[in-house]
């Protein structure tokens, strides 16, 4: 092999890599973004409208919302697997990696909210348990996760945190009606700013070194 | 004459080379994700970080607030520079040789 022939295949491998490690980490940004606009989109269709879908309305938008995000989600993470000649999930995947440790978490929040609401009208309280579970479940996968997921499983604890604090020491805050709207800035602040400054922020991120067509 | 002799030879070894596009694609790498996707043993894996480490190329960052540590890796100013010029170099090579 002569040196120009060693240098090529050198760049080829390099460009590989490269690719991979782009789609690899930038694979939850479109997603997310998604997530985060729909979300803003409805948090202020709700708070508008000072709620008048109704609880059971209120549960289906973000229901709604969860499926179509969770959607592109999945497309990403196939797309990304197809890339990479890898399988789509298997035992050790990284998908089942994730699932495992995003679910539980997931799952008591999700189920505890949607009874909050079906049940009870809760809609503020079970924003904010849907915003503390969630913020658990993206720490929970902080040991295979880019660090950027991880500050942002810590920024929805945080501000969920705070907004805790709020409702619990304002007792007014989401009585006579103004539960959907509460609920609606809490969500919306959350699943919506949140999302989709982490997107920007891994849009933005130091670009690669660009690799001429040999 | 442009050849070899002008690359960087920390560099210019196939598994440091690898870890260092992988670094360079993006940063903050934990060591279980280079290894996962390098396909390289934790020994070998660290002794090349050590190397990288070493040049000034590459920078270990530690996390203990989490509840269990987590390393990270990332690439120091040097080592993106050292990158560019390597890549540089592989271009000039590749563009000398066409007619």
């Amino acid at each position: 092999m002569t040196t120009q022939q060693t240098a090529l295949e050198h760049l080829r491998v390099i460009r590989s890599l490269l690719e991979k490690s782009q789609v690899y980490r930038a694979i939850s940004a479109p997603a997310a973004l998604c997530g985060g606009v729909l979300a803003l989109i409805a948090s202020a269709i709700t708070f508008l409208t000072a709620g008048a879908m109704g609880a059971r309305g209120f549960l289906t938008e973000w229901v709604g919302i969860l499926a179509v995000t969770s959607a592109v989600n999945m497309f990403m993470l196939h797309r990304e697997a197809r890339s990479r000649s890898q399988p789509f999930f298997s035992e050790n995947s990284r998908l089942a990696l994730a699932l495992r440790a995003f679910t539980p978490p997931m799952l008591v929040g999700g189920l505890l909210g949607v009874f909050l609401i079906w049940f009870r009208g809760e809609l503020a309280l079970a924003a904010l348990l849907w915003i503390l579970c969630y913020g658990l479940a993206l720490l929970a996968t902080e040991h295979f996760s880019p660090r950027s997921l991880v500050r942002l499983g810590r920024a929805f604890l945080v501000v969920g945190g705070f907004f805790a604090v709020i409702y619990f020491t304002q007792p007014d805050l989401a009585a006579g009606g103004k539960g959907a709207a509460v609920a609606s800035i809490f969500l919306g602040t959350t699943f919506g700013l949140l999302h989709v400054a982490y997107a920007v922020a891994v849009f933005v991120r130091t670009p690669a070194p660009q690799i001429a067509e040999t | 004459m442009i050849d070899f002799d002008q690359l960087d030879k920390v560099i210019h070894e196939k598994a440091r080379l690898s870890i260092m596009t992988l670094l360079a694609g993006h940063d903050d790498w934990s060591f279980q994700d280079l290894k996962s996707e390098l396909g390289m043993s934790d020994g070998n894996l660290i002794t090349h970080l050590r190397i990288l480490a070493g040049a000034g190329f590459v920078e270990e960052e530690r996390d203990d607030s989490g509840s269990r540590p987590r390393t990270t890796y990332k690439l120091t100013k040097p080592g993106r520079k050292a990158f560019k010029e390597y890549i540089d170099v592989l271009e000039a090579i590749v563009r000398a040789a066409k007619p």
